[in-house]
C-alpha cells in the first residue's frame, strides 16, 4: 500500500501548514498530491431568528480558507506536487468521506475531535466516526508542541501496538509501503495480567516467549521489506503501556489497526485505539480492517 | 452559434459570472468543476478557448494544462488561465515537473490572477479568439 495521496483535514486550529509539512518525508514514499479539505460547521452559518442563513458569515468563512489554502498550495506546487481543495458547509465526518472517496486517497490526516466529553458519549467523537465509516487509514496527527516534543520526521520510527487482528496485520502492509522513510519500527504487544497467570514463573516466560515469537514474524516481515525491527513484549493496560513502549523506545508516532466492534460496545466497554488517538501526545495512525 | 469557451473551476460562482460574461458577448460556454471532468469536455467538445482554474479536485489546473499542452489533437486550443495562484508559481511548478522528468510545455496565452472584472475578462477572451 503506497501513500500517494493524501487529505490534510483542518479547521486550522489544530493543524497547520508546519504540521503538512512535517508529513510531508511521504514523499519520500511516493506522496504526490495533497487534498486540502475545510469543513465549516452548519451551525456556524445556519439560520437565526431575524437574519435567516447566514449568507455573508458563509462567504467569510470560506475565503478565509481559500486565503490560507492558496499560500499553501503555492508552496506545494513549486515543489512539482499536485493540490486539490475542498472548502464545504456540512457535517465533519460524512463530509471528509465524500472528499476520500471523489479522491481515491490514500490517507486521511485529522487533528483531534474537539467535541466535549458529553458531547462524545451521545454521538461518539469525529475519529471514533470516521474510522468506522471509511476504510482508508486515519492519521490522528498532534503536532504542536504540547509535550515539548516537536517532530519533523513523524514516520521515523513508528511504534506499532498489535494484537493481531485483521486490522493490525493491514497495518503491517501499510508500513511495508513506508520502508524508504522508516528507520526503525518498534513491535509491542500489551499482554493482560490475566494472561500471565500461571502457576509458575516457567508458565508465564512461556506466554511471553509465545507472544514474543508471533511478534517477531511481524518484525521478519517488515525486514524483510528493507526496515529494521524489534519486538517488545510488555504487560498491563493497553492505553497507559503503549504509551510508555512508545516514549521508552523513542516512537515517533503509534500505528494501531482500528477495532470492528459494534458502536454501541465500544460506548460501553470502550475502544483501546480511540482511546490512544484522544489522549496519547503521540500522532497515531489508525488503520481500520478492510471493509467489504 | 459563437464559439465555444469552456470555463473550467470548481466554484460555482466564479462559473457563473464566466458563463454569464460569455453569453453576453455571444460565445457558447460550457462548464467543467474540476480537472477531470475538463479534460473529458476538452477531448469531446473541443472548444476554441478555455478558462482555466488552477486550485481544483480530483486535478489541478497545472496537470490539465500538461496534458493539454502535450496532446498533439489538443495542444493549440488557447487557455487563459483565471486563478488565485500567482502566475509565478504556475511556471515554477511546470518547471519543477519539467526538471522531473516531464516534457516541457509553453506559457499559457494569458494569465490573469483572480478576481478580475467583467469587462476586463471579455476584452481578453476577444483578444485570444475574437
Amino acid at each position: 500500500m503506497e501513500i500517494k495521496k493524501l487529505l490534510f483535514v483542518t479547521k486550522f486550529e489544530e493543524l497547520g501548514f508546519d504540521a503538512l509539512q512535517s508529513l510531508l518525508s511521504l514523499r519520500k514514499a511516493a506522496l504526490n498530491h495533497v487534498v486540502f479539505v475545510n469543513v465549516i460547521e452548519r451551525d456556524k452559518v445556519a439560520m437565526r431568528r431575524g437574519t435567516g442563513y447566514r449568507k455573508q458569515e458563509e462567504i467569510r468563512l470560506r475565503e478565509t480558507a481559500n486565503i490560507r489554502f492558496i499560500d499553501w498550495a503555492e508552496d506545494l506546487y513549486e515543489q512539482g506536487m499536485e493540490v486539490g481543495v475542498y472548502i464545504v458547509v456540512g457535517s465533519l465526518v460524512p463530509e471528509v468521506i465524500k472528499a476520500a472517496q471523489k479522491e481515491q486517497a490514500d490517507l486521511i490526516v485529522i487533528g483531534r475531535s474537539h467535541k466535549s466529553m458529553l458531547e462524545q458519549f451521545y454521538s461518539g467523537s469525529d475519529i471514533t466516526e470516521l474510522i468506522r465509516r471509511t476504510s482508508i487509514p486515519v492519521l490522528v496527527y498532534k503536532p504542536m508542541p504540547e509535550n515539548a516534543f516537536v517532530l519533523e520526521k513523524p514516520f521515523e520510527r513508528p511504534l506499532l501496538a498489535t494484537d493481531w487482528s485483521a486490522a493490525d496485520l493491514r497495518a503491517v502492509e501499510y508500513l511495508k509501503g513506508l520502508t524508504d522513510i522508516t528507520q526503525m519500527i518498534d513491535v509491542v504487544h500489551v499482554a493482560s495480567a490475566k494472561e500471565l497467570t500461571g502457576s509458575s514463573a516457567m508458565e508465564i516466560q512461556k506466554t511471553r516467549k509465545a507472544k514474543r515469537q508471533k511478534l517477531d514474524e511481524i518484525c521478519d516481515i517488515l525486514e524483510a521489506a528493507g526496515t529494521q525491527a524489534r519486538s517488545h513484549v510488555y504487560i498491563g493496560e493497553p492505553v497507559e503501556e503503549i504509551e510508555k513502549a512508545a516514549r521508552e523506545h523513542q516512537a515517533t508516532m503509534i500505528v494501531l489497526g482500528s477495532s470492528a466492534k459494534p458502536a454501541w460496545v465500544e460506548k460501553w466497554i470502550g475502544s483501546i485505539p480511540k482511546e490512544i488517538a484522544e489522549a496519547s501526545i503521540y500522532p497515531t495512525l489508525l488503520i481500520p480492517p478492510d471493509q467489504e | 452559434m459563437g464559439k465555444k469557451v469552456l470555463v473550467v473551476d470548481d466554484d460555482p460562482d466564479v462559473r457563473l459570472f464566466s458563463v454569464t460574461v460569455l453569453e453576453e458577448h455571444g460565445y457558447t460556454p460550457l462548464e467543467a468543476a474540476d480537472g477531470v471532468e475538463g479534460l473529458k469536455m476538452i477531448k469531446d467538445e473541443k472548444p476554441d478557448l478555455v478558462i482555466l482554474d488552477i486550485m481544483m479536485p480530483r486535478q489541478s489546473g497545472i496537470r490539465l494544462y500538461r496534458e493539454l499542452k502535450t496532446d498533439k489533437s489538443l495542444k493549440n486550443i488557447q487557455v487563459i488561465v483565471l486563478s488565485g495562484i500567482a502566475k509565478r508559481t504556475f511556471l515554477r511548478s511546470q518547471k519543477a515537473l519539467t526538471d522531473f522528468g516531464g516534457p516541457e510545455v509553453p506559457e499559457p496565452e494569458i494569465y490573469l490572477e483572480k478576481p478580475v472584472e467583467a469587462e476586463d475578462l471579455a476584452k481578453t477572451i476577444k483578444g485570444v479568439i475574437g
